[in-house]
């Protein structure tokens, strides 16, 4: 326990679970608040994407500690949207939205999910399964033991970096 | 790609039409791009108000003033945009726990030594005779058996002696004689170099601090006291050397200054505005020059290199790996 920070499930949000699929040292900092260097183009890059794409609709939904990117009415249910840069990032996008559909399963809604990619043209639907519920619930349990940890977990280069606005920070 | 904006006219500098705007005193005036500043340096009598404060805290930008004989004067630092209260504990931690604290202060000397070192021995392979190296290596050597911050000071303090005095070596232009450093007032053309020179890298530091989660007020090798900015004067040691002191060298050897850009006044020499612009612009340039950075598998600018010292500080706080500074091998 480093004991400088006080962690409980509700710390847990939708870019700690990113970051847990991606880069398990990119967690530990983004639970620090140390947050990554602003001025990386692939960040700005992302920021712009987020603004400029579904003008129409409503956009930024803070629910709890997590962060909608997009809520629409579908024809049965509510349909939250997550939007990616490029399919690279599918996965871990799958994985935010169906922490959120967890989340919000508990609190008595039903919704369903969709990956949107708006310059692949590409919108992936992501419903709650049982397995990935069960994916979840380690993943959390394991979030939790990464941030208590008193140091970040050791340097690896993985293909991420390329791109990653930790990259200087981890390679100086 | 950012830019930093340096302002030698009087005039009024303000916020119009969601960008910034300088207005000189005979009625020129400037947009400046807002979206592409990085920080302003302020040389001339400036009138700003605190509309245009509050827009510049907003887009993150740094002013830097100095005064009429250009020695720095202070900052306007925005509100602290990247806080980070777990970084800021444990830059405390390094500076309380003295032995934490000896070791940066230790390796930010090691780092200025190195450095001056590597900008000697590029000047012997040149083929001028600079015997003081072997003794600026022997005081190297000793600085790791020194147990206070002061005598790890003292050690760079007569570093610093030898190598000033090798100046007058290096630099061909006999118009430029060193006798010794002097700074509050600079006695000669050279130590008024060196001290606008360090003025200006002083402020570009801070600026990457900004940047980073780390707190200027709090430095290892020059003590807290409290009111000013001491960790950019810690990291200004390492790159003193590889930064200013070689653009001293490349401006006077290429002789592009002159007496015609100095003055003297209150009994010292100063840098008039024409100096002062031809030295930017070559520490601009040398802050643009790229060099390839191994670990990260890149290029890198000198502007970047600064960055990237205070993230390996970050990392050595934090207790991820330990803090080397870096040595020029170039």
């Amino acid at each position: 326990m480093c004991g400088l920070l006080n962690i409980n499930m509700a710390y847990v949000n939708g870019t700690l679970i990113a970051s847990y699929f991606i880069c398990k040292r990119e967690l530990w900092f983004m639970a620090h608040e140390l947050t990554p260097d602003q001025d990386n183009s692939f960040l700005e890059l992302g920021r712009f994407i987020e603004e400029d794409y579904y003008k129409r609709e409503e956009k930024g939904f803070i629910v709890g500690e997590m962060k909608i990117d997009i809520v629409k009415q579908g024809d049965e249910n509510v349909i939250i949207g997550e939007i990616k840069k490029s399919s690279r990032s599918e996965l871990t996008g799958i994985m935010q939205l169906s922490y959120y559909l967890m989340r919000l399963k508990e609190i008595g809604i039903i919704a369903k999910g969709e990956v949107l990619i708006p310059k692949e043209r590409k919108k992936i639907p992501v419903e709650l399964t049982k397995e990935i519920e069960e994916k979840l619930r380690k993943a959390i349990e394991e979030i939790q033991m990464i941030i208590m940890e008193p140091f970040p977990p050791k340097l690896e280069k993985i293909p991420y970096c390329t791109h990653c606005a930790y990259r200087e920070f981890c390679w100086s | 790609m950012s830019e930093n904006i340096y302002i030698f006219s009087n005039g009024e500098l303000k916020r119009k039409q969601n960008t910034i705007y300088f207005e000189v005193k005979d009625g020129n005036h400037k947009y400046l791009p807002v979206e592409n500043i990085r920080e302003i340096h302020l040389f001339g009598e400036v009138i700003l108000n605190k509309d245009a404060l509050e827009f510049l805290s907003q887009k993150e930008i740094i002013l830097h003033f100095y005064n009429y004989y250009g020695y720095y004067v202070g900052s306007f630092y925005p509100r602290e945009h990247y806080n980070s209260g777990y970084i800021l504990l444990k830059q405390v931690e390094h500076y309380l726990d003295f032995e934490k604290r000896r070791y940066l202060a230790l390796k930010f000397v090691e780092g200025a030594i190195s450095n001056i070192i590597t900008v000697l021995s590029y000047y012997r392979r040149k083929g001028i005779n600079l015997e003081s190296l072997d003794k600026i290596n022997a005081l190297y050597q000793n600085l790791f058996y020194q147990n206070t911050i002061e005598e790890i000071m003292a050690i760079e303090g007569k570093v610093r002696e030898i190598y000033y005095s090798e100046f007058n070596k290096i630099i061909e232009n006999k118009e430029f004689i060193m006798d010794k450093r002097s700074k509050k007032p600079p006695e000669n053309q050279i130590n008024a170099l060196i001290s606008f020179g360090n003025s200006l890298l002083y402020s570009y530091i801070l600026s990457e601090i900004y940047k980073t989660h780390l707190d200027p007020r709090i430095g290892y090798l020059h003590a807290t006291n409290f009111r000013r900015f001491t960790l950019n004067l810690d990291i200004a040691e390492i790159f003193k050397p590889i930064i200013v002191d070689r653009v001293i060298f490349y401006i006077t050897n290429k002789n592009m200054l002159s007496s015609r850009d100095f003055e003297e006044k209150l009994n010292g020499i100063y840098l008039k505005e024409s100096g002062r612009k031809i030295f930017i612009s070559k520490i601009e340039e040398k802050l643009r020059t790229t060099v390839f950075y191994k670990k990260l598998g890149k290029n890198v600018s000198y502007r970047r290199l600064i960055r990237m010292e205070l993230y390996k500080l970050e990392k050595h706080l934090i207790g991820d790996e330990k803090y080397y500074p870096l040595i020029s091998e170039w």
